[in-house]
């Protein structure tokens, strides 16, 4: 265990900085555990950081601690509310990467206009439910929007989640995807996610050669249908704020702004 | 020399989300807490519902405060 001298603090107990683990510090007082620091890397190789203090100077003492032991650049996410926290972070030097949006989706068409008759796959496109895709045709596609997110607005400015995995395949469970599909090739996807209560609408991706063609406002309304259908009332989903098409798309079917996440770096 | 426990955890559900990323917990023995979400789940792109089961860490100040450590699957 890595420790470091006792630090003389305001309420007059003795606090130490120890890094019990790789990529795991802890701030103890008098043998209390009040702080804790955790350094972990995302699949894209980015070092993303926190810290859970119960008091401002276990939180300076792990940050300090912290970033004098880990390799620049550092990456953490926060909840834009938590103003104290956003605070902690800006003042050691971080600043705000991206922002991203949450949503609570409706799924009932009276309120999305969502209904099957206005918002129709375009001619010779088909939508095909989740569970029914073809699983390879699906990973080609996954590696086609991929492959072109990297080439255009690049995957810094994607979720961390979507970015690519060392193995370069992100389907992890075919079955949640539902898809437009062509006679020859899938266009589009929507990954659902509905392990938790409230559903979750993981990625919504078309092919740039079919964009602005109304597929990825099919593939909403196929899967704000299918909720509808087994009464969920909401879903929610993440939108990154420079994303102007997809803010347009969720906002204009009623979703509402739940609250924001922040990365910021360092 | 008895070996003080790292924290106090407890089981409980969510019954309101707040303001300032804070959320009321209710503990399995009744007592409501003011708690914020763990950076490890804020990293880990966890959300927290009302009525979600979670485990909330107190704080050895105030056993009135904690953090929400783990997200329970309904």
């Amino acid at each position: 265990m890595d420790t470091k001298p006792f630090t003389p603090h305001p309420n007059g107990r003795t606090m130490q900085i120890a890094r019990v683990a790789d990529g795991i510090w802890h701030a103890l007082e008098d043998d209390l555990v009040v702080g804790r620091g955790h350094g972990v890397h995302r699949p894209d190789g980015r070092l993303f950081v926190s810290i859970d203090a119960w008091h401002s100077t276990a939180f300076d003492r792990l940050a300090e601690a912290m970033l004098a032991a880990l390799p620049a650049p550092l990456y953490t996410l926060i909840d834009e509310a938590d103003v104290e926290l956003a605070s902690g972070w800006r003042q050691l030097g971080f600043t705000v990467r991206r922002r991203e949006w949450e949503f609570a989706v409706p799924t009932d068409p009276l309120v999305t206009g969502l209904e099957i008759e206005a918002a129709p796959p375009p001619p010779g496109i088909t939508i095909v439910p989740a569970g029914e895709a073809d699983e390879s045709l699906l990973r080609a596609l996954d590696h086609t929007v991929r492959a072109e997110v990297g080439a255009g607005a690049g995957w810094q400015s994607m979720p961390a989640e979507v970015r690519p995995r060392p193995e370069g395949d992100t389907i992890v469970d075919p079955s949640r995807y539902a898809v437009a599909a062509a006679p020859d090739r899938y266009l589009g996807m929507v990954r659902l996610v509905t392990a938790t209560r409230q559903p979750r609408i993981g990625l919504i991706a078309v092919r740039a050669d079919s964009q602005r063609r109304g597929i990825a406002r099919a593939l909403l309304a196929h899967v704000l249908g299918t909720l509808d259908r087994r009464r969920i009332a909401t879903a929610s989903a993440e939108v990154d704020e420079s994303n102007a098409a997809a803010l347009a798309l969720f906002e204009g079917i009623g979703s509402r702004r739940t609250g924001s996440s922040l990365e910021l770096a360092r | 020399m008895t070996k003080r426990p790292d924290s106090i955890e407890v089981e409980g559900h969510v019954v309101e989300c707040l303001r300032s990323a804070m959320f009321t917990v209710e503990l399995e023995n009744g007592h409501k807490v003011l708690a914020h979400i763990s950076g490890k789940i804020r990293k880990n792109y966890i959300k927290i519902l009302p009525q979600d089961r979670v485990l909330v860490e107190l704080t050895p100040y105030d056993l009135t405060r904690g953090r929400i450590v783990f997200r329970y699957r309904n």
